[in-house]
């Protein structure tokens, strides 16, 4: 069966429409410069920001003056840095006013270190936050129940993490990805871990609605290469969702003298 | 007085078997968790050999975790009366020089003069708790620095867990605090006399500081004053410790080393920069997620080639006198002397031309409230 030609593949956010399907984070470029090219290069459409970066008087290593000049680009201010839920309630607000958008992406990690989501102040934010009516994209562990409660509280999306943040680990919460993504109504976005441009193809596989990365393309030998590389592994891991992997273990293939022959000789 | 070692510090475990062979130190380069048996291994001669491999190692794991990016801070000495008698320090109460503190209207003009600089993160330098620069003066000066930056650090004595809070509640987000040495026969015959003498109070004032709510603490050790594979392996058991306990609290490292101030002391383990870069390495490779600090007391060459390759935080343009940059008066004399003399667009144009990025606000003061103790 050939499909016949393509219908704009679109996913939809908080009630905003994108087509890329690829997130770009923006804090560990080694200049606004590289980082503005490689936001082109990647065709994102959504680009996370930390408030904690953000200068109110604009300077050099200001992020989001070089972002607000590119066009067709969505914010998503996050609150990186905060290790409660109030703490990242007042970015959110804040970072709302900065940015003018009303995308935030509730990150709450109180250990500075390894940088995992606090899953109950995670929680009580979103929930605070969805009511205010922010678009509330929460960083999150991959746990399917947390998934279906951010969700109930009105989460535009939910972001589950690939593996620890810079870690480069990949897709090492697989198995919790397949539990979440079977039971959610909203848009699954694989946030932190991923290292190589065929990790993301392979979420996009799975059913994820998009990637975010930001080390794996800061951190490459050529961010701007990367960039486009990942644009290009989202795009055929996205193809390959629609067009429907082949079964897994050869589950349906048929062998030639059937196992259950010997069922038939009772019937006869 | 010398005491023995907690058991969470006691490195000797690891420093009993002597050398380590090149087969030790491939096997901790290849270990997926390395611990204080690799720091040691990786410390030991027979790491020298692996220098460029331990650099290489430390710049990947540099830029998996910070990006391309360096963190920029200044010191700002507050004062320099001081009541203890460290061997080592020019702010000794032997040594003769002028003493003098900044009064608040001196603190808010060096402060504007860094803001002038473009800085965001400042940290407030002091002596020994005198009548002169005591708890009440810090706490002064920490709100009028938490007024106009983002993050405020302090260095000063060791302080109660409540004093700590206070600092916190006023906008204080780190402490800094080095051991010096974790000998401790060393550190009772370089500490002559005056409170810090007192190992264990100093030894415990991080954890003090990270129950108080503390968002960060920096650890150390003054390198060449004892053993550094002896220090280098208390303090990553000290960091360990911290952060089961302290889960919430973050841990910075710094690498001062002796350099020649007022009372001729001279290191009695002298360090060079060959092994000053491969221990800047080794604790990369081990705490592969602590930013890693180096200061200005270093020559521009060496700071240049460090930058990236594990060091994530740099201070530029410093003054290590009392009331050093709007020069509203005769100064003191530094407490160390700076080697890399640079002004702060020099070094970002250096920095921008190894291909990282300067960056000078990396915190927002929005996320002050929570942050004295008992918060959740
Ligand atoms: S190191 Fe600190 S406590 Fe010791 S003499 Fe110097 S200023 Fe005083």
């Amino acid at each position: 069966m050939k499909r016949q030609g393509k219908l704009k593949d679109e996913w939809i956010v908080g009630g905003h429409r994108f087509s890329s399907r690829l997130l770009m984070g923006t804090g560990k470029f080694q200049d606004a410069e590289t980082m503005v090219e490689a936001v082109l290069a990647s065709g994102t459409q959504i680009v996370t920001v930390a408030l904690r970066r953000v200068g109110r008087i604009p300077q050099e290593d200001d992020m989001l003056g070089p972002l607000r000049r590119l066009e067709g680009i969505t914010l998503m201010p996050n609150t990186s840095g905060a290790r409660n839920a109030s703490e990242a309630i007042r970015a959110a607000r804040l970072g709302r006013e900065l940015s003018g958008s009303p995308f935030v992406k509730v990150e709450i990690h109180p250990n500075p270190h390894h940088l995992m989501p606090d899953p109950i102040e995670t929680f009580e934010a979103a929930r605070i936050l969805a009511a205010e009516g922010f678009v509330v994209m929460p960083y999150m562990p991959a746990d399917p129940v947390l998934a279906k409660r951010l969700e109930d509280v009105g989460c535009a999306s939910l972001m589950p993490l690939g593996s620890a943040i810079g870690s480069g680990r990949g897709l090492a919460t697989t198995e919790m990805l397949r539990l979440i993504l079977r039971d959610a109504r909203i848009p699954v976005i694989v946030d932190a871990g991923l290292r190589s441009p065929s990790e993301a193809a392979a979420a996009l596989e799975m059913g994820c609605a998009a990637v975010l990365v930001n080390s794996a393309v800061a951190a490459s030998g050529d961010p701007i290469a990367m960039a486009a590389a990942f644009a290009q592994a989202v795009e055929a891991g996205r193809n390959a969702n629609l067009a429907g992997l082949m079964p897994r273990g050869g589950g349906t293939a048929l062998a030639t003298s059937p196992l259950t022959a010997f069922l038939s000789v009772e019937g006869q | 007085m010398t005491q023995q070692l907690p058991e969470w510090l006691d490195p000797s475990p690891w420093l009993d078997g002597g050398g380590s062979s090149p087969a030790d130190v491939e096997r901790a380069l290849g270990c997926d968790e390395p611990g204080p048996r690799e720091l040691a291994a990786l410390l030991s001669p027979a790491a020298h050999a692996y220098t460029e491999i331990m650099a290489q190692r430390a710049r990947t794991l540099t830029q998996r975790h910070f990006g391309r990016t360096i963190s920029m801070y200044a010191p700002l000495y507050l004062a320099n009366y001081c009541t203890s008698g460290c061997a080592y320090c020019g702010f000794a109460s032997d040594r003769v020089q002028p003493r003098r503190r900044l009064e608040p209207t001196e603190v808010e003009k060096e402060l504007d003069s860094l803001k002038g600089m473009g800085f965001e993160d400042v940290l407030l330098l002091t002596g020994e708790r005198t009548s002169h620069a005591g708890f009440e003066y810090l706490l002064e000066c920490v709100s009028l620095a938490a007024r106009r930056f983002h993050a405020v650090g302090v260095e000063a004595f060791p302080m109660t867990t409540r004093e700590y809070a206070f600092l916190a509640n006023a906008g204080c987000s780190g402490v800094t605090l080095y051991q010096e040495t974790y000998d401790p026969f060393q550190y009772d015959r370089l500490h002559r006399w005056g409170p810090k003498k007192e190992y264990l109070d100093r030894l415990e004032a991080p954890a003090r500081a990270m129950e108080s709510g503390m968002r960060t603490v920096g650890l150390g050790v003054l390198l060449g004053l004892s053993d550094p594979v002896f220090d280098a392996v208390c303090l990553l058991r000290h960091a360990g410790h911290l952060r089961r306990i302290h889960w919430k609290s973050g841990i910075t490292i710094s690498f001062p080393r002796l350099q020649p101030q007022a009372g001729n002391f001279t290191a009695p383990v002298p360090i060079d920069e060959a092994q000053l870069a491969r221990l800047v390495f080794a604790v990369r490779i081990v705490l592969p997620d602590v930013p890693l600090l180096l200061s200005t007391r270093e020559r521009p060459e060496f700071r240049d080639g460090m930058a990236g390759l594990g060091i994530t935080k740099m201070s530029a343009g410093s003054r290590t006198t009392v009331g050093g940059y709007a020069g509203t008066e005769p100064g003191t004399d530094g407490q160390f002397q700076v080697s890399d003399q640079r002004s702060v667009p020099d070094i970002c144009e250096m920095l921008r031309g190894r291909g990282l990025q300067p960056v000078f606000k990396n915190w927002d003061s929005v996320f002050r409230d929570g942050e004295a103790g008992g918060r959740g």
